[in-house]
């Protein structure tokens, strides 16, 4: 992944100070109004003639310091499919303590009539709403007007951002093409940021230049560094399926500050700069190190620990009482606003959770830290310097003899050493109120692994009777108690799944380990299946793959840009044993198949075996990796072709 | 009556008072556990008209059996600036019916209510979701809401989701005496009582026991027709400062036409003149209303605006002329507007719109039982209907959204129900024919023609207007069986009549569609239309529906590799029922195999007692469809 990644560090060079580059607004050129496509990809609905952004720390009128980051972009407009790009939504962060604000909002649309003469429509300001999303967001919308295929929409806003720690990103890349993007900042030298330069794609132009005596409050002044980004002929991002985070491959620029100078005390302000500094914060910020160090959940423990005597029976009883007293509110956090109030709540964010479950593990004296971590969802982290608001959750480790268990309280349903898909995403930094913090990489300790045994015998009457036999593993008996939690009772569920499969009657059912989630989840279903009408053919052909048989490729792209990640590997087992009745014997069987992935990534094997009327038809479907690099593609692909190929091969049995 | 209702409100803080039990989960009758994850305990609901507003006092207690049951217990109040909400508050008991904990309106979670892009002005929702850690739990809630207008009265539905049981529910709507009211109730098995308070209010009440929780059954009839519902409407309101009356859907479409549309649908000259010279020589008016239909398609484009009054009355047409954009009201209004400026007169028609054909009440006028407008010109002997909001659909062509219901045109006599084109089982047609060859190492090529009739005309929408790469990609989705789909060539054709006919060609191949194996050849004899099975549902309760018809035709000719021939007795099913036919072939001539398979479904409501052949019916095609051809080498 790191070749995606790019470290670009911030200093100051010595130049000459240049103005902006802002491209003017409202002109157009005749040729871009009768473009009718993007000469670099003829498949666009629309693309971006020009970009600009601005950012500049600044003291604003009501002499406050600000960030006036100022957005402008020309967008051509092809067909209607590239209608969207004339709906514009706008957030900013309002809350109680912080208002930031939109102004300046114009707008034009330059578009052919009817009658072939180039219009121009302005966006009316009574036609921008605003609408508040929640405590702490709102969004300016407006719809451009007069949009017709082959129109060019251009708009400009800025956004006033309340203090300076919030310095904007940059996506360069974006769904529809650009053929120009440029981000300019302006620093001034009492901040430093460092920038980090995220995806693929190259830089254009680059540029660190000095701005004289560019701010200046109450008397103090300085330069600033006047930075600036561009990128031309960018493509357009186009997801594909079974990937993480779009935000690990698309092009962007990032901004940290890093320490700071206040302007009239002259006093200089480290903001995280080094692990240490991190390390300082976490283990003394209320909202992380006290709710862990203080035994707040002391009172709570003793009845949960009670009679217990080993150490893993402890941390199991814990772990379980965490899981059942609070409700995960659906909220990612990394801190905590207190975690005995969440136990009294009954209900918490994931810190809020995952940290009760710290403290309480070591109330009970088994050493227990907290580990920060970046969701799948959310991207991956930089390994290169700290950032600490790319970490968007916080989960627990803990050894216990030679085993070291990662453990996320927030799902019932998890067993105990198992994480959630959604965490397994690289690396995690181990927040040790003891020692320095350290690195520990996230991968799913458990596979996703199903065995079926089916036990069958053909009757007379043309139908099969037996036992169907299935032991879910790992993610999958997690994913598979998920669904049956779907169900008010177990018998709902087998009822529903006994409704859904019209050729199969299930005569009796047992589950086991439902509850039990450290354990693998048992199905075990006396069933009688309908194949034949009768049995009254000289020959009879079937499919041993008697239940969700492979019949479409998940892959149809011919080649893949991005790694295939499925997060955690997989092994499926599935055996058919079949008796037939007297007087039938096999007549021709499946040839048996084998392929392997390179690198032992993975293999599709099918056997058979036979003699007389009783044979066994097996198939193994595995893959060791939970991650697949683009140039393995081609074999995952392949590997499904054989997989859906094999699967349609018959046994044809016939009367002796 | 006046006795009954100070009995119940006494009755209600004796229940404050001893609140440890009465939620006891134990409690509940054990017949209304069957597929229910929650359980509404106790709910009143009274509604009183006050001078211009609706009041309503909200209260509630549901037990959440299990994790299903949360979502029931989720707690939703929409408002905005002409419905405010005031004093939300609740308690939440344990399984024995012990306080657990209580809940204010700071503990909701406050947002805006539009999704996706949307140019709302104001319009929120609170809500609240209850955290509790274990099952069962039992919530109970109240709150008042003032709603600013008297036209618009909610619904009573009490038992409105499946899997959700009534042990006790009751609507009460008060007012005063001389407010005239017409009510109408649905598969409503409680009688209406009627009386009044101490202080003279005019009270309807229904109360309702031990409701069995519905369970979600496939192919059920439209939702309101077994759901149980009180409706109300007044016979005189006041709606946005605007007051007027009706008793029928005449009156209601007047008020509609006078009050919210009339006088919106003022153009600039240059538009007229623009009109007048589009339609310039044309005679035939349902031509002409074709051309200026499709120039409001090529200037506008659909947005969400939910302003005005109330979000019932259209910007103006000049807006719209001037911005190009609008919503279903604005967009229907200016073409109204531009087709009034070729002296065509047309009418307004509120509709429901939805993939389910629900219709106005014939004999029950009330506000609120549309969502969406559509345009309906009355022609003689040749109503035609118009959908604004799309630019891409057919003159005259509704689609699956407002098809074949009852809908309501606002015309300057007064309001008439209508009814939308209904398009049959015949007229939904698909047919394809392929010709295809399969070579002995596997290799398909050959061209496939389909078209696409009816409410089936929008199946290869996603082709259209498409680049080659993307055309491809949406192909391979549409035909998922055939693996490695190569499309050599593609031609979309769309026909836009008012049934319009879209035709696709396809040149296609794909490397190992047939695979070897222990010397016979297997492919799929139809990857090209599969129909899923559908699940079975014992003890099922409500009649077998079927929304909307359509035919499937398709016929593939495949040429086999020399010396093959297939291995068992040629697959032939067919099967005729009340609702559908199904009849598949297969014939080996000639070192060509012909498939055909054609699939009807009509239409209409049936007996419950035609469901498992209904799942029949799908099992049987599923399996045929699914059925792998085994060919091997004639000696």
């Amino acid at each position: 992944m790191n070749k995606f990644l790019l470290n670009l560090l911030v200093f100051i060079s010595f130049a000459t100070l240049a103005s902006a580059q802002d491209f003017s607004y409202g002109k157009f050129t005749i040729e871009d109004v009768h473009l009718k496509n993007y000469k670099n990809d003829t498949s666009a609905h629309a693309f971006v003639l020009n970009e600009f952004g601005s950012s500049r720390i600044d003291i604003a009128a009501d002499d406050h310091l600000k960030i006036f980051f100022k957005y402008h972009t020309k967008i051509k407009i092809l067909d209607t499919k590239g209608f969207n790009k004339g709906n514009v939504a706008i957030s900013f962060y309002d809350s109680d303590d912080t208002h930031d604000e939109v102004i300046d909002i114009k707008g034009v649309t330059t578009y052919t009539d009817e009658n072939g003469a180039v219009q121009i429509a302005e966006l009316e300001h009574s036609k921008i709403y605003t609408t508040t999303d929640n405590k702490y967001w709102k969004t300016m919308k407006f719809a451009m007007p007069n949009l017709r295929p082959g129109c060019i929409v251009e708009y400009t806003y800025t956004k006033l951002i309340q203090g300076f720690g919030r310095l904007p990103s940059w996506d360069f890349q974006d769904d529809i093409p650009k053929a120009y993007s440029e981000y300019e900042v302006h620093i001034p030298a009492f901040w430093t940021f460092n920038a980090m330069i995220r995806g693929p794609l190259k830089l254009t132009k680059s540029k660190a230049d000095i701005e004289k005596e560019c701010f200046s409050s109450h008397g103090s002044k300085c330069d600033c560094s006047y930075l600036t980004y561009g990128m031309a002929d960018i493509p357009a991002f186009i997801e594909e399926d079974f990937m993480t985070s779009s935000k690990n491959f698309l092009s962007a620029v990032y901004f940290n500050l890093e320490e700071w100078t206040n302007p009239y005390s002259g006093v200089k302000i480290k903001e995280t700069k080094e692990w240490k500094d991190i390390d300082y914060n976490f283990k003394h910020g209320d909202y992380f190190g006290s709710q862990i160090k203080k035994n707040l959940l002391n009172p709570y423990i003793g009845p949960v620990i009670a009679g217990k005597t080993t150490e893993v029976d402890k941390a199991v009883a814990i772990y379980r009482y965490i899981q059942k007293n609070i409700k995960w509110n659906d909220i990612y956090s990394r801190g905590s606003d207190g975690v005995k109030k969440a136990l009294d709540k009954h209900t918490g964010d994931v810190a809020d959770i995952n940290l009760a479950l710290v403290a309480a593990l070591n109330s009970a004296g088994i050493k227990t830290d907290a580990v920060l971590l970046s969701t799948r969802g959310n991207g991956l982290l930089n390994t290169l310097y700290p950032v600490e608001n790319e970490f968007n959750y916080v989960i627990a480790k803990t050894t216990i003899g030679t085993e070291t268990y990662l453990l996320d309280a927030t799902d019932p349903l998890l067993p105990f050493g198992m994480l959630p898909v959604k965490c397994l995403n690289d690396k995690g930094r181990v927040m040790s109120l003891d020692k320095p913090s350290y690195w520990i990489d996230l991968v799913a300790k458990q596979a996703q692994n199903t065995t079926s045994n089916l036990d069958l015998t053909l009757q007379a009457n043309g139908k099969l009777k037996g036992t169907i036999t299935t032991y879910s593993m790992g993610y999958a008996a997690y994913n598979k108690r998920k669904e049956i939690k779907k169900f008010n009772t177990a018998d709902e569920y087998v009822e529903n799944l006994d409704e859904k499969l019209v050729r199969t009657k299930i005569l009796k059912s047992t589950l086991t380990n439902v509850d039990s989630l450290d354990k693998p989840l048992g199905e075990i279903y006396e069933v009688e299946i309908d194949v034949f009408d009768n049995l009254n053919h000289n020959r009879l052909a079937f499919n041993p793959v008697l239940f969700d048989r492979h019949t479409t490729n998940p892959f149809k792209l011919q080649e893949r840009t991005y790694p295939v990640d499925w997060g955690v590997s997989s092994n499926d087992r599935y055996t058919l044993t079949m008796a037939l009745p007297a007087g039938y014997a096999i007549e021709s069987s499946p040839q048996p198949a084998g392929v392997a992935l390179p690198n032992n990534g993975g293999k599709f094997l099918t056997e058979f075996s036979g003699a007389d009327n009783v044979f066994t038809y097996s198939n193994v479907i595995q893959f060791t990796k939970s991650v697949y690099a683009p140039e393995e593609y081609p074999y995952l692909k392949e590997l499904y072709n054989k997989i859906i190929s094999s699967e349609k091969a018959e046994i044809v049995i016939r009367k002796k | 009556m006046k006795k009954v209702f100070t009995v119940l409100f006494l009755l209600g803080c004796a229940i404050g008072s001893s609140a440890q039990s009465s939620y006891e989960v134990s409690k509940i009758p054990k017949e209304l556990l069957p597929y229910a994850s929650a359980i509404i305990r106790d709910e009143n609901i009274y509604t009183q008209v006050d001078g211009g507003n609706t009041l309503y006092h909200i209260k509630k207690a549901i037990t959440v059996l299990n994790k299903n049951g949360n979502d029931l217990a989720h707690i939703v109040v929409w408002y905005d600036k002409s419905n405010v909400i005031k004093g939300i508050k609740g308690t939440v008991y344990d399984e024995f019916g012990k306080l657990s904990s209580k809940f204010s309106e700071k503990n909701f979670e406050d947002q805006d209510a539009s999704n996706d892009f949307s140019l709302f002005e104001d319009s929120r929702v609170k809500h609240y979701i209850p955290s509790i850690g274990s099952y069962p739990y039992t919530i109970e809630y109240e709150y008042d809401l003032k709603s600013k207008q008297t036209l618009n009265i909610r619904d009573w539905k009490p038992n409105p989701y499946p899997g959700l049981a009534v042990e006790k529910s009751s609507y009460t709507f008060a007012c005063k005496p001389d407010f005239t009211i017409r009510y109408k109730e649905i598969n409503m098995p409680a009688k209406m009582v009627a009386g009044y308070t101490k202080d003279g209010i005019k009270t309807y009440t229904w109360q309702l026991n031990n409701l069995k929780a519905v369970r979600n059954e496939p192919y059920s009839p439209i939702k309101d027709t077994y759901l149980s519902t009180v409706k109300i409407a007044p016979k005189s309101f006041v709606y946005a400062g605007i007051s007027g009356s009706f008793i029928n859907w005449e009156q209601l479409g007047r008020w509609n036409y006078e009050k919210l549309l009339a006088n919106r649908q003022a153009l600039p000259p240059a538009t007229i003149a623009q009109v007048k010279e589009l339609t310039k020589g044309i005679t035939d008016v349902k031509q002409k209303a074709k051309k200026i239909y499709e120039y409001m398609q090529g200037k506008t484009r659909y947005i969400s605006v939910q302003v005005g009054i109330g979000g019932y009355q259209p910007f103006l047409a000049g807006d719209v002329d001037r911005l190009s954009y609008g919503d279903c009201k604005a967009l229907v209004n200016y073409t109204q507007a531009l087709l009034k400026a070729a002296d065509i007169p047309s009418w307004y028609c509120v509709v429901e719109g939805d993939n389910s054909k629900i219709s106005m009440l014939d004999d029950f006028a009330s506000m609120g039982q549309g969502n969406h407008v559509i345009l309906c010109i009355p022609l003689k002997n040749d109503t035609t209907f118009l959908e604004c909001t799309n630019q891409k659909i057919p003159f005259g062509f509704l689609g699956d959204f407002t098809d074949d219901r009852t809908v309501l045109a606002c015309t300057p006599e007064g309001g008439k129900l209508i009814h939308t084109p209904k398009y049959t089982a015949a007229e939904n047609l698909q047919t394809r024919k392929a010709n295809l060859v399969i070579t002995a190492d596997g290799e398909l090529s050959g061209n496939m023609v389909t078209i696409y009739k009816g409410t089936q005309y929008d199946n290869p929408e996603s082709l259209v207007d498409e680049t080659a790469k993307e055309q491809v990609k949406a192909l391979q989705k549409m035909y998922p069986h055939i693996s490695n789909l190569n499309v050599e060539k593609l031609d979309i054709k769309q026909d836009k009549k008012e049934m319009p006919v879209a035709m696709e060609t396809i040149q296609l191949s794909a490397r190992d569609f047939a695979s070897a194996d222990n010397g016979k050849l297997y492919f799929s004899l139809n990857p090209v239309n599969r129909s899923g099975s559908i699940r079975d549902v014992r003890n099922r309760t409500n009649p077998v529906y079927i929304n909307r018809g359509y035919v499937d035709e398709d016929e593939i000719v495949y040429t086999l590799p020399a010396g093959y021939k297939p291995d068992m007795e040629p697959l032939n099913v067919s099967m005729s029922k009340a609702f559908g036919k199904f009849k598949m072939s297969t014939v080996f001539a000639d070192g060509k195999l012909t498939f055909k398979r054609r699939v009807e479904l009509i239409d209409g409501t049936y007996t419950k007692e035609t469901y498992p052949d209904l799942v029949t019916f799908y099992q049987e095609i599923a399996d045929t469809d699914n059925y792998n051809m085994v060919l091997v080498k004639s000696n």
